[in-house]
C-alpha cells in the first residue's frame, strides 16, 4: 500500500539552516495495518507523514502509494491526497467554515461530489468520529476543544481515504477525550479496514493500538517491528531520548530482580497472564 | 514558498555592519533611502552600487540570501518597470499599436526599477544585520525626543517588536494552514485569479482567528508580568555609541558628498 525508497529530505536544502530532516529511508506498509509511528521530537516524524501525501516532495527515492509514484509525470497529487487522508497536529485550527457540517463537506466537495453525496458523507464520518448530530449546524468555534478536534478528523474522514494519517491526534486533550478518539480511531481502523498511521508520544497509545511500530530516530529508520519486538529493546529506546510502556518498566526490572518474566511485555493484560501463575505459586 | 520571504529575518553575527548602533543604522538607512531617490544619473547608481556591495561584504551576509529578499516583490518591480516603459510620453522610439517606448521612458523605467531594488537591498541589508530588538529599541530612542509632543514613543516600538516578532510565526502558521486544506484538496496554486481568491478563503479565516488568539493570549502574558507601558520602564542594555559608530557616520557622509557631487558634475542623464 504505501511504499518509501530510500527517501531522503532536507529543510532550507544550500542555505545556512540547512537541516537533514529524513535520511535514505526505506518501508513497506500493508493495507490494512495499524502503524504507530514514534520518534523524538525532530526525528523527522512530520516529514515523514507529508511526504506521504505529496506536501512535500522527496529530494531523493520514491515513494510509492497504492502502486503509483507519486514523482512520476502526469500524476495528479490531488488523488492522491484523497487517497491518504492527512490530519496534522492540532487540526482544530483549520476549521473555517459556517457551520460543523459545511466544513467536514469541504473535502468532499473539492472531490467533486455533489451536495447531497458529501453531506451524507459528512453525516457518516461525524458518526464515526463521536461528534452528535446536533452540533452539526453550529459554528464550528462554539465547539470544544475535543470537539473541534473531531470535526477536523471526522473532515478528512469524510473523504473516505484509504489511508487514514494521524499526527499526534490526541495532544492538549483531557484523558477522557484522549481515550474516547483512540477508541474511535480503532474503531474506524476495524470497521472501514482502514489503513492507520498514528503519530504519537505516548508508548502506551501506540502499544495498545499499533500491529507494528515504526521507530525514527534523527531522519533514520531505528526499529520497524511489533510492539513486542520494539519495546523489547528499552534500553536503546531510552538512549534515543524515547521510552517504553510503564507496564514494560515493571516487567523490566522484575526480570532484573530476579523474576522469570519474558522481554517484550508491553499490555497489562499479557504481564498479569504471565504474572498470575508465578504469584500462585 | 513562504519560506522565500527574508523580510524580517536576522541574521546574528558580529562584524562591522552588526556593531553599530541602531540609532546609526538606521540614521544611515534614512540617509540612504534619500540617496535613492536624490541619484539623477546611472553614475549615482554605480557609486551606491559599489558601497551596498561593500557593506555586504563587511557584513558576511551570502548575497545570495539578499537577492532572495527581492524575490516576493519581483512581480511588482517588473510592473513598475512595463508600465514606466510603456506609459511615459516624449520622444518616441519605438511604436507597436498603442504601445510605443520613449526615451524618456527607458530612462524612467530604469530607474524606478533600480530604486526598488536598491530600496529592497538596503531595508533587507538593515533587518538581516540587526536583530528585531536592538532595531525597535533605536527606533524608540530616536523617537523619544518627540514624547514632548506626546509622540507615544514606546508603545510604538512595543508594537513595532510585537509585529516583527509575529512575522514568522505567522508564516509559519500560514504554512501549516495550507498545508492542512491542501491535505482536504484545496487548490491554492492553480486555477484563474477569481477561484485562486476564493481559495484564499479557507487560508485566511483561521489565520485571522489564530492571529486574534495570539494577541489575546500575549495581552494576557504581558499583563501577568505587570506591564504597563513605558513610563519609568529601565533597560538592561543601554545603547551606547561606539568608535564603529562614528566610523559609520564618516562613510556615510562621505557618499552623501559622493552622489552630490556626482549629481552636479554628471547631470541628469
Amino acid at each position: 500500500m504505501i511504499r518509501l525508497e530510500n527517501v531522503s529530505y532536507t529543510y532550507m536544502s544550500g542555505g545556512p539552516f540547512e537541516k537533514k530532516a529524513l535520511d535514505d529511508v526505506s518501508l513497506h506498509i500493508n493495507e490494512g495495518e495499524f502503524i504507530g509511528v514514534i520518534g523524538h521530537t525532530g526525528s523527522g516524524k512530520s516529514t515523514m507523514i507529508q511526504l506521504l501525501n505529496g506536501l512535500l516532495k522527496p529530494e531523493s527515492g520514491k515513494v510509492i502509494i497504492d502502486g503509483t509514484d507519486l514523482s512520476e509525470k502526469g500524476v495528479n497529487i490531488r488523488d492522491i491526497r484523497f487517497k491518504v487522508g492527512l490530519c496534522m497536529q492540532y487540526p482544530e485550527y483549520q476549521l473555517f467554515e459556517e457551520t460543523v457540517l459545511k466544513d467536514i463537506c469541504f473535502g468532499p466537495l473539492n472531490m467533486g461530489l455533489f451536495q447531497k453525496e458529501a453531506e451524507e458523507r459528512a453525516k457518516f464520518a461525524a458518526n464515526m468520529t463521536g461528534l452528535p448530530e446536533e452540533l452539526l449546524d453550529k459554528s464550528p468555534f462554539d465547539l470544544s476543544g475535543g470537539q473541534k478536534r473531531r470535526a477536523a478528523i471526522a473532515g478528512i474522514l469524510a473523504m473516505e481515504p484509504k489511508v487514514l494519517i494521524l499526527d499526534e491526534p490526541t495532544a492538549g486533550l483531557d484523558p477522557a477525550g484522549r481515550d474516547e478518539i483512540l477508541f474511535k480511531i480503532r474503531d474506524m481502523h476495524k470497521r472501514m479496514k482502514l489503513t492507520v498511521l498514528l503519530v504519537s508520544h505516548s508508548m502506551e497509545d501506540v502499544a495498545k493500538l499499533a500491529d507494528r511500530i515504526l521507530v525514527l530516530n534523527s531522519g533514520r529508520v531505528e526499529m520497524f517491528g511489533t510492539p513486542s519486538e520494539v519495546f523489547a529493546q528499552s534500553a536503546r529506546l531510552r538512549e534515543i531520548g524515547l521510552n517504553v510502556p510503564q507496564i514494560t518498566m515493571v516487567a523490566d526490572r522484575l526480570r532484573a530482580a530476579g523474576a522469570d518474566i519474558p522481554e517484550g511485555i508491553y499490555t497489562v493484560g499479557d504481564c498479569y497472564r504471565i504474572l498470575l501463575p508465578m504469584l500462585k505459586r | 514558498m513562504l519560506k522565500d520571504i527574508t523580510l524580517g529575518q536576522y541574521f546574528p553575527g558580529d562584524s562591522f555592519i552588526h556593531r553599530l548602533d541602531p540609532r546609526t543604522k538606521i540614521l544611515i538607512i534614512i540617509a540612504y533611502v534619500v540617496m535613492v531617490f536624490l541619484i539623477q544619473n546611472f553614475v549615482g547608481y554605480i557609486a551606491l552600487a559599489l558601497f551596498l556591495a561593500l557593506c555586504v561584504a563587511v557584513s558576511g551576509i551570502s548575497p545570495k540570501c539578499l537577492i532572495r529578499g527581492l524575490k516576493p516583490i519581483l512581480v511588482f518591480i517588473v510592473f513598475t518597470g512595463i508600465f514606466n516603459l510603456f506609459l511615459t510620453p516624449g520622444e518616441e522610439i519605438w511604436r507597436w499599436g498603442f504601445l510605443k517606448i520613449t526615451v524618456e521612458g527607458v530612462r524612467f523605467a530604469a530607474f524606478m526599477v533600480l530604486r526598488l531594488v536598491f530600496l529592497i537591498l538596503g531595508t533587507s541589508l538593515l533587518t538581516l544585520t540587526t536583530s528585531p530588538i536592538a532595531l525597535t529599541d533605536g527606533m524608540e530612542r530616536l523617537l523619544s525626543p518627540f514624547k514632548k509632543v506626546h509622540l507615544p514613543a514606546h508603545e510604538i516600538a512595543m508594537m513595532m517588536t510585537i509585529a516583527l516578532r509575529f512575522i514568522p510565526t505567522l508564516l509559519d502558521e500560514t504554512d501549516k494552514i495550507m498545508k492542512a486544506q491542501s491535505a482536504r484538496g484545496a487548490s491554492i496554486d492553480s486555477g484563474n485569479i477569481f477561484s485562486r481568491a476564493k481559495a484564499m478563503v479557507p487560508i485566511l479565516i483561521p489565520l485571522f482567528i489564530s492571529a486574534f488568539r495570539r494577541a489575546d493570549e500575549l495581552a494576557t502574558a504581558m499583563e501577568c508580568r505587570c506591564y504597563r507601558g513605558g513610563e519609568g520602564r529601565t533597560r538592561l542594555y543601554e545603547l551606547r555609541f561606539g568608535a564603529v559608530d562614528v566610523l559609520g557616520w564618516i562613510y556615510m557622509a562621505a557618499l552623501l558628498a559622493a552622489i552630490i557631487g556626482i549629481n552636479m558634475i554628471f547631470g541628469k542623464f
